[in-house]
């Protein structure tokens, strides 16, 4: 059921929107009616037996959505839910829906939302959903702090209920879970209610838990954060900051006051704490002039009270505490109710300004002056039997007077004077007749806003409230039959009995109340003077110690951000190559590495001499301060590489070595056609040094990993059964292939997916405009027009050039200065032959060296020749189709060939072969991962085409450009 | 006798190469391009939710690529962690494809959805897609490092999409560090194999424990420092703010979801697998609280909200890490779980951002204002990503958090304690940096007069599409799914933990069944 009403409470937040939108202020009055609902239904639990509800949520963290209704948890929930609807219905009265200073629809939304909230905080019997619902609370919190959206003050002031809060909440979080860990169970009733708790552990998290709960009550040292959310709307401060969300933490208090009040962490903090609060706020608040300051000041003194009280850890003292909170809950909210009523009605808080309200709003006034009374415990209002109450409680220190109890004692008869000062402050404030130099009508004295009496709603809400004070007080006897079934289990520590009533007869609690309300008054008098400076009671101010705080913070983040996370590319380098080096350095070193006995160190000499080379390469490769240089160099390191793969034996993977490596040459030569001829960097002597170090560290380390990582092996390694599985499973000799088309053809699948992206990538840089690529579709266009002309009859020559030096398609395009007729010669003779043997070394590789790799390269290098000699026209000639396609067009019959055994019911990839005879060939032996090598065969092709397009011929086209431009200039 | 789903497996990775080796040939035909990429994606998480089925309630299922052994081939791998993270990665990837997509001809970012003069965005994502796949559900050492190539590719062009200078130098950064990573992978693969003769996965969990302890140590730091640059871990985690936040909206947001994870996932699969004989767990814990300090100041520090979350993602991984090196079974749930909302929500929070910049014109809060009132649908959608990032209950990342909290409460060991500690400053600070944001960008004054049109595109405002709202909205929405179902997924990634710590499951699944001869 609680369940249920926390989810109407939600449904009602999603709908506040629409439903304000459409009625207006009168929503507000719709929305009351869920907590209105929820408060009569848990009425209904009042006298029953205990109800607990469990429904599971995440097992695994021990988080279930489980409710207990004690009597605790239903005397809260009326609090929480009563009020709630109280306050909704005030709103209803309150808002102006056309003001564009907040949004209506959000705080109708956050308001009902809160109210579900608070209701979920109250009733669970969940350690970890406790903490949920507080989350949610202060989030809510912190939107209608902020409530004036553009407000500076109001932002301000939200996010530091926000942070204080929140902090104070996440240390409750680990209070919780090493509460929970430690009992194994989070459950608050079994908890509680378990073997006497002792432990470093228990400390901790019950001393974690209590921080929580003085963050969200406000109390010392983190008050300062109530005062500044009175930013929000007064129907807001009234409910979140006065009403429920503060009492969170009394509750919490409350809640586990059964089962650790006994513990020296728990005694410490809340009477320590309990007392500063109270005496602290209580003496700001007699010198505020803004009403809803006092109020808040008030407030914060109140909730050190009530956490003084219902954490003492006696019964006596447990009841007292509960009355109060009861009685602060309605005359707090009433007295806030009221103040929004006079601000709504002036147009001001302060009481320098208010003048004749008493008057001219009499039964506003009554309900301030009867709330006034309860709260500064005049009889017969419940304020006043919860006084009396708690002195009986407290004026008896079990240790004597010269303990925290009686520090604590002596703080609460202190706090109280204060609290009958600021009490007849706000009355007098508020309804008195103000300063002698007000006009005769009612309202603020500058006159900016014109007075408008009070509705019946803005009025009777905090009567209704007021007067429910002076119920509970008349009726106190019943009152404590109810809260006893709680406070009878609060026993860990001895008290007197004490009993609610409005007369014990002449008794000590008496006197000292008599005393306290005399001396209340005459603090009154002395400080009754608005005008007076109000100086702050103690130098240190907690408040703007946060300020610092947060500034620090601030600046240890722009610090600390500029230092470590310069992102300079070396500086990023570098930090990993600090890492490579260091770590497992420091573990070859001391991590008991198991050295070999024995280290060959090559096999012969070849090998020696070809190392040697490369290293020399590579040393002269990082000298190096010229690009092309450096290119030459480090493409040496890879022949090098080549070599040493022939020496082990291993032809088709050295000539597959050399391919790639002249490939990328002759791309490398064509990117740097757009660079400078030297590094544009010139770093330091010491920096070139050090990074020489790094370098050379880095290589000794990995080498000695190798090193370490040889000796080690006593298995049998994955390639030593590879050639005779390659031809009984793979059907083919060249094992090479079969590695690559079939027992690791989903690795080949993936790289063709590389492939295609990095030439993809490539293209999309060198076309960044539209009409560059759109010039070379055309020219590709008339390309293909050209060769279907050229089958067709013989090629016109509109020039008078011998038509013998068309030896290539596009002579006549060429600037003739730069033509090379033997490479064009020579182009035409063995174009068509490198092409056939390409294919020749897909087909044959399944069985001898080559296959589609090798093969698209070979093809590639055939286009580069048709490139060199007649630039883009002819390669446009030779293949007039976009890279792209042929990219395309490979990956799908690679990956789609991957799919078709599937199809069959196979495993993916699964090979199949056939003997075929064909006439005049003769027998064929056909494997099926031919397909795949020939989606690898085009996908090849298509970067060289790529390559050879953007990087060639699209480079070719900015460089023309920009010697247009720069000639144009000079001109 | 079930049906057999293991055959769906390859499916992963083919469908999304087929679509990307498509949507490539058909470069120019847009409606073309973006119904192959839709139906890819449709399709690969419609069979991810059937993996996950099938790996949940019938153990790991395996697939022996072209019928070759465990010992010559390469298996595929569908245990729960991998079927949980497969569904995750499709999901979103969905979901900004959808949002790239929906953006419309006019859009903001263009080149994001094939209107670039080369239209690559669409096989650039599907190859990004097969790269996560292959990551996920590779057996294979080699084949991950297959994976991880797939991703740096994709990613470098989706990165550098536009060719802005700004675009090319983060592109810069972005590749030369993933390729210091990767020579760090494949070196560490290299020796891998040189002291134990295999690479495949199972093979490697048995053969390692028979091996040199001083040896397996170095092995796996090997694979952790090269993990640990592409998971941006610090020290090695500068890269990261400086890459992502240049490119398009639906980019930076599918990168800051998967590809820091695709390291973590290495990890957590390494440290479980293959290595937990020698693992360095205090070397990560204390790596882990300096992810998380270092890089929520960072967030702290920054004005650009782009820059802000690419912080928060870097301090964020401390929390995984934190998971997996807490070492206990409910600490690797709790992080396998943190992962999938970590995934969800950055993803949401990069495409709001979309949003954001189409409202206001850009991701700067010294430019933004009052963008609550201008757009109360964008501060809706920003706002609760935002809290859930924060740790905020009842969302999916405090679920995630008080699970590692747990585990390192019951760990119990000072430093696992000041981890806990650490993590909960980190959120603390992680909601300072988020209310910094919404303070600055959604509340205040408007100072920069947005007018809610957005900036002028051709001549019309940019209003907000349905076409853009929707996907975005789609994944808040999955995000809040991931906290009221969070029950059964905690028990799945429970039992995906304690599958990950038995290690029986994974073993007996490949090398068990053996494979066709």
């Amino acid at each position: 059921m609680v369940l249920t009403f926390i989810g109407m409470h939600l449904l009602a937040a999603v709908l506040a929107g629409p439903l304000v939108r459409t009625l207006g202020r009168r929503g507000f009055a719709v929305l009351a009616l869920v907590p209105a609902g929820t408060a009569a239904w848990v009425a209904t639990a009042l006298l029953g037996p205990v109800r607990v509800e469990r429904t599971g949520w995440v097992g695994e963290l021990g988080l279930e959505l489980s409710f207990r209704l004690d009597t605790l948890a239903v005397v809260m929930s009326l609090i929480v839910s009563g009020i709630g609807a109280l306050v909704l219905l005030y709103c209803a009265a309150y808002i102006d829906p056309r003001s564009t200073a907040g949004s209506p629809r959000l705080l109708g939304g956050a308001l009902v939302g809160f109210a579900g909230a608070m209701l979920g905080l109250v009733t669970t019997d969940d350690l970890l959903l406790l903490y949920v619902f507080w989350e949610i609370t202060t989030i809510l919190s912190y939107l209608l702090v902020g409530y004036l959206t553009t407000s500076a003050v109001s932002t301000r002031a939200a996010r530091q209920a926000l942070l204080v809060t929140a902090a104070g909440g996440l240390t409750m979080l680990v209070g919780l879970v090493l509460l929970g860990e430690g009992a194994g169970t989070y459950r608050i009733s079994e908890l509680v209610a378990g073997p006497g708790a002792s432990g470093a552990a228990v400390a901790w998290g019950v001393g974690l838990l209590l921080v929580g709960a003085v963050t969200k009550s406000a109390l010392v040292p983190f008050h300062f954060w109530l005062p500044g959310a009175m930013a929000a709307p007064t129907p807001v401060s009234a409910y979140l900051h006065a009403a429920a969300m503060v009492k969170a933490g009394v509750y919490l208090v409350a809640r586990f006051a059964p089962g650790y009040a006994d513990l020296p962490v728990w005694q410490v903090m809340v009477l320590v704490l309990g007392s500063a609060t109270m005496l602290l706020g209580g003496f700001r608040a007699t010198r505020q002039t803004d009403l809803k300051l006092l109020l808040a000041y008030g407030t914060v003194s109140q909730l050190g009270m009530l956490v003084l009280l219902v954490g003492y850890g006696s019964e006596a003292a447990a009841l007292a505490g509960l009355t109060l909170l009861v009685g602060h809950a309605l005359f707090k909210s009433s007295l806030f109710l009221a103040t929004g009523a006079i601000d709504h009605a002036t147009g001001t808080r302060d009481i320098r300004r208010l003048h004749g309200v008493g008057r001219a709003a009499p039964w506003l006034a009554l309900a301030g002056v009867l709330a006034a009374m309860s709260m500064a415990g005049l009889p017969v209002l419940i304020g006043f039997v919860g006084k009396e109450a708690a002195l009986a409680a407290l004026l008896e220190p079990a240790p004597g007077w010269l303990s925290l109890q009686g520090v604590a004692a002596a703080s609460f008869v202190a706090g109280s004077v204060l609290t009958v000062a600021y009490s007849l402050r706000y009355v007098v404030g508020a309804f008195g007749p103000g300063s002698p130099g007000g006009g005769s009508a009612p309202g603020a004295g500058s006159g900016a806003h014109s007075w408008h009496a009070p509705g019946p709603l803005l009025v009777g809400i905090p009567l209704a409230l007021a007067l429910g004070g002076l119920a509970l007080g008349v009726t106190s006897t019943a009152l404590e039959e109810v809260l006893a079934r709680h406070t009878s289990t609060v026993s860990l520590l001895p008290g007197p009995e004490v009993h609610l009533g409005l007369w014990h007869g002449l008794s000590l609690p008496l006197l000292v109340s008599v005393c306290v309300w005399v001396l209340g008054a005459l603090w009154w008098w002395r400080t009754r003077d608005p005008e007076r400076a109000t100086a702050p009671l103690v130098r240190v101010d907690a408040g703007r110690a946060y300020d610092r705080l947060m500034r620090g913070v601030d600046r240890a983040a722009l610090e600390s951000t500029g230092f470590l996370s310069r992102g300079s590319l070396p500086v990023l380098l570098g930090t990993i190559f600090v890492v490579l080096l260091v770590l497992p350095g420091l573990q070859l070193a001391l991590g008991g590495t198991t050295w070999p006995s024995r280290l060959r160190l090559a096999d012969s000499a070849a090998q020696v001499a070809v190392a040697l080379l490369v290293i020399a390469a590579a040393v002269l490769a990082t000298r190096a301060r010229r690009r092309l240089r450096a290119v030459f160099l480090v493409g040496v390191t890879g022949y090098g590489c080549a070599m040493l793969f022939l020496l082990h034996g291993a032809p088709d993977l050295a000539l597959t070595q050399i391919l790639v490596e002249t490939v990328s040459l002759v791309v490398l030569v064509l990117v740097l056609r757009r660079l400078s001829g030297r590094f544009p960097d010139d770093p330091s002597v010491l920096t070139r040094r050090l990074r020489a170090a790094l370098g050379a560290g880095v290589g000794l380390v990995v080498g000695l990993l190798a090193v370490v990582a040889t000796s080690s092996r006593i298995h049998e390694p994955a390639g030593a059964g590879l050639p005779e599985r390659s031809v009984d499973y793979g059907a083919g000799k060249n094992i090479v292939n079969v590695i690559l088309v079939d027992i690791r053809a989903w690795d080949t699948m993936g790289e063709l997916s590389v492939v295609l992206a990095c030439a993809t990538g490539v293209a999309s840089l060198v076309w960044l405009r539209e009409e560059a690529l759109e010039g070379v579709r055309k020219g590709l266009r008339s390309a293909r027009g050209a060769r279907a002309g050229w089958r067709a009859r013989p090629v016109p020559t509109d020039t008078g050039s011998l038509p013998t030096s068309r030896w290539i398609a596009v002579a006549d395009r060429l600037d003739p200065e730069r033509r090379s007729v033997i490479l064009e010669i020579v182009t035409r003779m063995v174009f068509h032959t490198i092409l056939l043997w390409s294919v020749y070394l897909l087909l044959a590789g399944h069985n001898q060296p080559g296959g589609g790799f090798a093969a698209g390269i070979v093809a590639g290098l055939a286009l580069c020749l048709r490139f060199l000699a007649g630039r883009g026209y002819e390669l446009g000639a030779a293949l007039p189709v976009m890279p792209a396609a042929v990219l395309g067009t490979g990956l799908f019959i690679a990956a789609g060939s991957a799919v078709i055994p599937m199809l069959l019911g196979s495993p993916a990839l699964r090979t199949w072969d056939a003997y075929l005879t064909i006439p005049l060939v003769g027998e064929v032996h056909l494997v099926t991962s031919l397909l795949f090598d020939l989606g690898v065969y085009l996908v090849v092709i298509g970067l060289m085409l790529d390559v050879l397009r953007s990087l060639g011929s699209g480079l070719d086209a900015q460089i023309a450009t920009e010697r247009e431009t720069a000639g144009r200039g000079t001109r | 006798m079930s049906p057999d789903y293991a055959p769906l497996v390859p499916l992963m990775v083919v469908l999304p190469l087929i679509g990307a080796g498509l949507t490539l040939a058909a470069a120019g035909r847009t409606v073309v391009q973006r119904a192959v990429s839709l139906t890819v994606l449709v399709g690969m998480t419609g069979l991810a939710a059937v993996l996950l089925w099938a790996a949940d309630t019938q153990g790991p299922q395996v697939v022996f690529v072209g019928g070759w052994t465990a010992t010559e081939g390469i298996v595929l791998v569908v245990d729960r962690l991998a079927a949980l993270m497969i569904i995750v990665s499709s999901v979103v990837m969905l979901a900004v494809l959808s949002y790239s997509v929906g953006q419309g001809a006019s859009s903001f970012d263009e080149e994001s959805d094939g209107h670039s003069p080369l239209p690559v965005f669409h096989p650039a994502l599907l190859v990004l897609a097969a790269g996560v796949t292959t990551t996920f559900i590779s057996g294979d050492l080699f084949h991950l490092y297959v994976g991880f190539e797939m991703l740096l590719s994709a990613s470098f062009v989706l990165l550098t999409l536009g060719g802005t200078v700004e675009r090319v130098r983060a592109g810069t950064t972005y590749v030369l560090v993933s390729l210091l990573s990767s020579v760090i992978f494949l070196a560490a693969i290299g020796l891998v194999y040189a002291a134990t003769g295999t690479i495949n996965l199972a093979l490697l969990s048995e053969r390692l424990g028979e091996i040199p302890l001083g040896t397996v140590a170095l092995l796996n730091l090997m694979l952790l420092i090269g993990f640990a640059v592409k998971a941006a871990v610090f020290p090695m985690s500068g890269w990261l703010p400086e890459s992502y936040p240049t490119a398009p909206a639906p980019v930076t947001a599918v990168f800051a979801g998967l590809l820091t994870k695709v390291g973590v996932y290495a990890m957590i699969r390494t440290q479980t697998l293959l290595f937990p004989q020698a693992r360095f767990d205090d070397l990560l814990l204390v790596a882990a609280l300096l992810t998380m300090i270092v890089g929520i100041l960072g967030a702290i520090a920054q004005d650009d909200i782009k820059r802000m979350l690419s912080f928060t993602l870097v301090s964020h991984i401390g929390f995984l890490i934190f998971g997996i090196a807490v070492g206990s079974t409910h600490g690797l749930a709790s992080a396998i779980f943190y992962v999938i909302h970590h995934i969800t929500v950055q993803t949401t929070l990069f495409l709001v951002l979309g949003l954001v910049e189409r409202v206001g014109g850009s991701s700067d809060t010294t430019k933004l204002g009052d963008l609550a009132r201008i757009s109360p649908v964008v501060g809706v959608l920003f706002f609760v990503p935002a809290m859930n990032l924060a740790g905020i209950p009842p969302f999916s990342g405090f679920l995630g958090k008080v699970g590692l909290v747990q585990a390192g409460v019951a760990e119990g060991s000072w430093l696992a304690l000041l981890l806990v500690a650490g993590s909960v400053l980190t959120s603390l600070l992680t909601l300072y940096a988020v209310a910094k944001v919404w303070g600055r960008a959604f509340w205040s004054e408007n100072v920069a007069g947005i007018t809610g049109g957005g900036p002028l595109r051709g001549g019309h405002h940019q209003a907000l599409e349905a076409g853009v709202l929707v996907p975005t909205a789609a994944l808040v929405v999955v995000g809040l799914a991931l906290t009221v179902l969070a029950g059964p997924l905690f028990d799945v990634a429970t039992r995906a933990a304690v599958d990950l710590t038995l290690r029986e499951p994974y073993l007996l699944a490949v090398l068990g069944s053996g494979g066709a001869p």
